[in-house]
């Protein structure tokens, strides 16, 4: 080893360990960087980062209507077997037999929260919430059904 | 009350000096050699002797009692006790008690204490010149010598350490 | 105002009127014992808090905040949890030795306290080789050490007692080097005469750059001694589960810990003393007027000020730099911090010689 290779060493070390005493010493120096949540006592105020994953729901409008066909893409894209979707075949106006959505069964307690059934839904009916507090007394509880009692398919949605 | 600390520190050292001779276990052994050790120094310090009694602590025991104890842990088996020594060991062990002890008194009975009256300058200044003054007295040459044979010491133990250029591999 | 100084002289003439001086010796000697004690428990709670919170900050966390207002009682609990803990001493340990480990790390913790001039006129004993008394008092602890982790029979113990004990031993040698370094300077062992030799400026603005070199060489040496990250490789909780204190429960691992956070104060008090003057307000040269205002702040402040303030800088250290492996632990002692403080100490004779600091 060379004596110059010795010095920059040296001064390499030193340099890389003052950038690193930097950072931490900036965060000390920055109170307000602090990016923990007092929980539950911010209950009220609490703010979840935008991608944070809870649960899966599906949306209704102001008419008791949702987006779902009833397509079962996101049950087949579910790695788990996490939705069952039951379906019915409604009759149309015009006579035809048309496949439809009667129960959208979720199983909270076997969801990974991977987000693909939201990626594979074609309607956007289906989207992740951001409620996190899951805990029931009763396993059974944990099955859900996703639409609501009496909604319908939104008109136009294919 | 001086005399007291001086009888309790060296019943301290006595203890401990047999206790190490005597433990089965060697590692309790080095451990009690450590308090005679300290011991010792405390008798330093009650002279007065400070720079004396830091360096006793410093070389024995932050030097040769570690370098003892890590021997032992690099020993095999060296939890087990110890066999219990033999009747021939006995014997010569307490031959060379009797002879010692014989020794120093008879060297006691001899010359007895003296008072010694030479008040001793123990700063640290003093202690510094007197190592490397070269007038009477003074402890260049010895220093210099012990310098020398530390220097051989360390270079022995890097040509030890040292590894052999591997040769350039033929096949 | 009350200085440290006048409440002993005081106390010193109390005794001295109402009982005997052989007896006013002894109610002194255990007055400085239970003080010693206390300051112990004060500095042992106040750093593991101070830990935390400095840890949690850097990390952008809260730390403890639940136990007291904004968790200042956490480490009480902690301590009381410690207390009621049973202390367990292993089947096959050397029972003896086990539990005579934790009190030796304490008692050579205690002996390095005194010649450390807390305040103006305020140090147990001014003994003639201070530096040189800490130093090989502080060896002491590397046999205990190694007591704590013989005496465990467990291989964990053992390996991490080696390894501590040998990382000791080694970064000793640049630290005493550094410690040197300074002395050459002063040109005394003496607590009292270093601090008193900074009286126009601190000796890491005196010292020029060889001063400085001493600093941060010593600084990283001691943080090695005191087996703090990033050289807590002795200590790893993932590899060696604690190391040495694997085996300790309850008050005996308490002493242990507090044995820790007791040295890092220590260190940081010597090199305190050393680089920045102890006790010893900031001067500049002869500026009168901005010495006499320097002054008026109380020389026990100033001590525990600089103290802390090098205390937080180990604690910076130890939240901001991963672990290093065995070789490149032996590397940077062995082939930088030995060689350099070598030429640095080289270095500092000149400088001494020729005079050129003020």
């Amino acid at each position: 080893m060379s004596i110059q290779q010795y010095i920059q060493d040296v001064y390499g070390a030193i340099k890389s360990l003052l950038k690193g005493m930097c950072v931490t010493g900036y965060y000390f120096l920055h109170p307000k960087e602090i990016i923990t949540e007092q929980y539950p006592d911010n209950r009220a105020t609490l703010k979840l980062a935008e991608r944070f994953k809870g649960e899966v729901v599906m949306l209704h409008d102001e008419n008791n209507e949702h987006a779902c066909t009833g397509c079962t893409a996101c049950e087949l894209a579910c790695p788990n077997g996490t939705i069952k979707i039951i379906t019915q075949f409604d009759i149309t106006p015009e006579g035809k037999k048309k496949k439809a959505l009667n129960t959208f069964v979720y199983h909270l307690e076997l969801c990974t929260m991977c987000n693909l059934c939201v990626e594979a839904c074609p309607t956007g009916a289906i989207v992740m919430a951001q409620n996190f507090e899951h805990s029931v007394y009763d396993r059974k509880q944990l099955i859900k059904t996703l639409n609501k009692p009496g909604s319908k398919l939104r008109a136009g949605v294919e | 009350m001086e005399t007291i600390i001086f009888y309790c520190i060296a019943l301290f050292i006595l203890i401990t000096g047999i206790l190490a001779v005597t433990a089965r276990h060697i590692f309790r052994a080095a451990i009690w050699l450590l308090f005679a050790l300290m011991g010792i120094a405390g008798l330093y310090f009650w002279m007065d002797l400070n720079f004396v009694a830091a360096v006793q602590i410093i070389i024995y025991v932050g030097g040769i009692v570690v370098l003892i104890i890590f021997s032992i842990f690099l020993t095999q088996q060296s939890g087990q006790k110890m066999a219990q020594a033999s009747t021939k060991q006995t014997v010569f062990s307490m031959a060379a008690v009797v002879f010692g002890v014989a020794f120093i008194g008879s060297i006691i009975t001899r010359f007895y204490f003296v008072e010694s009256h030479n008040s001793m300058n123990t700063a640290v200044e003093h202690i510094g010149t007197q190592l490397m003054s070269v007038t009477q007295y003074g402890y260049a040459l010895p220093f210099e010598l012990v310098s020398i044979l530390l220097l051989a010491a360390m270079i022995g133990s890097i040509v030890i350490a040292m590894k052999q250029k591997s040769e350039p591999k033929n096949n | 105002m009350i200085s440290l100084e006048a409440l002993k002289n005081e106390v010193q003439n109390w005794l001295q009127l109402h009982v005997g001086s052989t007896m006013a010796l002894i109610a002194e000697s255990v007055l400085l014992g239970i003080l010693v004690i206390a300051l112990f428990a004060v500095l042992g709670l106040l750093l593991v808090f101070m830990e935390r919170k400095v840890s949690a900050v850097m990390q952008i966390r809260l730390g403890p905040n639940r136990v007291g207002p904004k968790g200042w009682l956490q480490t009480s609990a902690d301590t009381l949890k410690l207390m009621l803990k049973e202390g367990l001493t292993p089947d096959g340990a050397d029972k003896f030795l086990f539990n005579l480990a934790p009190f030796i790390i304490m008692i050579a913790a205690m002996l390095i306290m005194v010649p450390v001039a807390f305040a103006r006129n305020f140090q147990i004993w001014d003994i003639n080789i201070g530096v040189l008394y800490i130093s090989s008092v502080a060896s002491i602890s590397v046999i205990a050490i190694l007591m704590a982790g013989w005496s465990s029979n467990n291989k964990y113990s053992l390996l991490g007692a080696m390894r501590s004990g040998a990382q000791i031993i080694s970064y000793e040698l640049s630290a005493g080097i550094a410690v040197i370094t300074m002395i050459i300077l002063t040109g005394s062992l003496s607590v009292n005469d270093i601090i008193a030799s900074q009286e126009n400026g601190w000796w890491i603005f005196k010292g020029h750059i060889p001063a400085i070199i001493a600093f941060v060489i010593f600084m990283i040496a001691v943080t090695a001694e005191t087996n703090r990250a990033p050289f807590d490789l002795a200590e790893a909780e993932s590899e060696l589960t604690a190391g040495f204190h694997t085996e300790y429960s309850g008050m005996k691992f308490a002493l242990f810990f507090l044995a820790e956070y007791i040295n890092i104060f220590i260190v940081c008090a010597v090199a305190a003393i050393l680089f920045f003057g102890g006790w010893m307000p900031f001067h500049i040269g002869h500026w009168q007027a901005f010495n006499h205002i320097m002054d008026y702040i109380p020389s026990s402040i100033w001590f525990f000020g600089k103290t802390f303030f090098l205390i937080g800088l180990i604690m910076w250290f130890r939240w901001t730099f991963p672990r290093l492996r065995i070789d490149q632990l032996l590397n940077l002692e062995w082939k930088y911090l030995l060689p350099i403080s070598l030429l640095n100490m080289l270095l500092m004779t000149i400088v001494a010689i020729l005079k050129w600091y003020l």
